[in-house]
């Protein structure tokens, strides 16, 4: 016991040690990566202001915007270390601008004499670590692991979006189905090992969405997706409908699995703790379950999808954009996400009820 | 017939049909919820309301429905609702310091055509405003995550009633690490699956790695995941912690109260 508690010091120890320099090594490099980056970057040395009036836009919207003068020393390329002056001007609400102060680091814009855009790569490296130590603080070995299924889920979209990109042959449709079944099988197996729960609750994920994915394409079929603004998705390089079918698939994917764990996993517990119990009882039990978690999971994705609106709803209001039409335009999708998001979890309360019962009917007929 | 109307129809009947009398009640909740989100974007239309502040408040009515309107009121949700709001007062400070200093606030520039066609100098604070939106994405899964601890912890305290503070809260703190993973993969799937557009936008106009990686629309969504798993990790002890001490303390004043039992 001494032995055994003693090694594990050592680990943590060693665990930390590493953690440890990883963060400071990352945060070095994060603060002088100036040489890796082509546009040029602009360390703000000294900020004056120049002007500030009030401005009125055509819906009476009262704004100040301010001049300022900017100073700052070039920090990378082979103007490196000389100083530049340049203007840049914001307004107060700061929609798309930006308010500079001594200390920021900037990246010209192209015509070399203005605000391109904010080097942004230390905060989200800092924000990135700040989750990882919180996550392996509050989970250990399991916060450890849900950190590695994130990364590598991370990779293996990226991977299947790139494949898609350079076949256009292949359906974004067919790449995403076999990424949800690499997903699904890899996330369950490592949050909760090679048993019978596990092979529940992937076979649960997998009914449970492609049965609410094709609710949800009857549906659209069916109402000729009437209410649904594809004109207002951002960032489009390809038919909106296909990536958005496609985000639909993968977006309901991490709840599904969750409602598909927790049904599977208390379900094999009950079993385990009373190998007699009737298949009746534990039917019930596992509703019990699934109408305890369903408010909140259908919660989750809803506030997920709806949040990211709001800076564009404001704009609409401000804009003197009418309720309806500002509704409909920015929210039709994200509440279809939702709402089918929604019938997936729905739908996987009885699948994977059912499917635990058959796995544990058989175990209980060779008991 | 509209598409939402008809799937909103379809989830109902499922939760009706699944859920019964608390899937008609989820259901519910679900809309009421969308109604605060709404009317608290509305409130947040005059310049001198505060967002963050509404949006604390948004959070509370939000939890509130989600815990009180679906279970009833009792320790366990009020434990949950309790955590939840630490969590988040907590959070916010984090999440405000973040946004400023990335300044990820506001419109980027690959975002749509409003942009030209609407004036943007509209008078709201949008530092604050990119911050609400943060907390807000996050606070289902909070909720989620405080009610799938506090309901089994006080089942361990029931069926143990003489289980120490400490090894309670240890108690908890195992089933928070149980759903750890979980939580965080519903989060991140459902932001991969709204992001989708954006991630091939980026491979289809060959940015290169730098440009992701500061671009405000990236940075945006990549701190608003790791924070929301942030959320999701913090609240585990959280309410391990209020919990353990609540419910002890329960049993402390029982026994003050019949002394000689």
């Amino acid at each position: 016991m001494y032995k055994w508690m003693k090694n594990r010091t050592k680990a943590q120890l060693i665990t930390v040690t590493l953690l440890c320099v990883a963060f400071l090594a990352s945060l070095v490099f994060v603060h002088h990566n100036h040489a890796f980056y082509d546009r040029t970057i602009v360390k703000v040395t000294e900020v004056e202001e120049l002007d500030r009036e009030v401005i009125l836009d055509e819906h009476e919207n009262e704004d100040v915007r301010v001049t300022q003068q900017v100073t700052g020393i070039h920090q990378n390329g082979e103007t490196r270390g000389e100083t530049i002056t340049l203007t840049n001007h914001y307004s107060e609400s700061l929609g798309v601008d930006y308010q500079l102060s001594a200390g920021n680091e900037i990246f010209l814009a192209n015509d070399g004499e203005s605000v391109g855009d904010i080097k942004r790569d230390k905060y989200l490296v800092f924000v990135a670590w700040i989750f990882l130590l919180i996550l392996l603080a509050v989970g250990k070995t399991r916060g450890a692991l849900s950190a590695i299924s994130l990364a590598v889920n991370g990779i293996i979209l990226s991977t299947a979006l790139d494949i898609y990109l350079h076949n256009p042959n292949l359906s974004l449709f067919v790449i995403s189905g076999i990424s949800i079944v690499i997903f699904t099988v890899l996330s369950l197996l490592l949050a909760t090992g090679f048993n019978e729960k596990t092979y529940t609750a992937i076979i649960a994920t997998l009914i449970g969405t492609f049965a609410s994915l094709a609710i949800a394409y009857l549906a659209l079929v069916i109402t000729g997706e009437q209410g649904l603004r594809y004109e207002e998705m951002s960032f489009l390089t390809r038919s909106p409908q296909t990536v958005f079918m496609a985000g639909l698939l993968i977006g309901s994917l991490g709840a599904v699995m969750d409602v598909a764990i927790t049904l599977s996993s208390s379900m094999f517990e009950m079993f385990e703790k009373n190998h007699h119990m009737k298949i009746a009882t534990l039917k019930k039990a596992g509703y019990e379950i699934g109408k305890d978690i369903m408010g909140t999971m259908t919660n989750i994705l809803f506030f997920a999808y709806v949040s990211g609106s709001i800076p564009m709803l404001l704009l609409y209001f401000k804009n003197g954009s009418p309720l309806d039409f500002t509704l409909s335009m920015n929210l039709s999708l994200e509440l279809a996400r939702a709402l089918a998001g929604g019938i997936g979890i729905v739908l996987t309360i009885p699948i994977a009820i059912y499917i635990s019962l058959f796995f544990i009917k058989r175990k209980q007929v060779s008991v | 017939m509209n598409t939402l109307t008809l799937l909103a129809i379809i989830l109902f009947v499922l939760m009706a049909w699944i859920g019964g009398k608390k899937g008609i009640k989820s259901f519910i909740a679900l809309f009421i919820n969308f109604l605060i989100l709404i009317l608290t974007v509305i409130i947040m239309n005059d310049p001198n309301a505060p967002p963050v502040l509404l949006t604390i408040i948004a959070c509370g009515l939000i939890s509130a429905v989600s815990l009180f309107f679906i279970n009833d009121v009792n320790n366990k949700t009020v434990l949950a609702f309790f955590s939840t709001i630490v969590t988040i007062v907590g959070l916010i400070f984090f999440i405000i310091i973040m946004t400023e200093q990335s300044m990820i606030h506001g419109f980027g520039e690959e975002e749509s055509d409003e942009l030209t066609i609407y004036s943007v100098h509209i008078g709201l604070n949008f530092v604050q405003i990119a911050s609400s939106v943060i907390i807000m994405s996050t606070i289902g899964a909070i909720v989620d995550t405080a009610i799938s601890i506090t309901s089994p912890m006080r089942e361990i305290r029931e069926q143990n009633p003489d289980i120490s503070r400490k090894d309670l809260f240890l108690a908890g703190i195992h089933i928070g690490r149980d759903i750890l993973g979980t939580s965080t993969n519903t989060l991140f799937f459902a932001f991969f699956g709204g992001y989708m557009g954006l991630i091939i936008w980026f491979k289809d106009l060959d940015y290169s790695l730098g440009d992701i990686v500061n671009a405000k629309v990236f940075s945006d969504e990549m701190i608003t995941i790791l924070t929301s798993g942030m959320g999701v990790a913090l609240v585990i002890p959280v309410a391990a912690a209020m919990s353990a001490y609540y419910l002890t303390r329960e049993k402390t004043k029982e026994i003050d109260e019949h002394p000689k039992k």
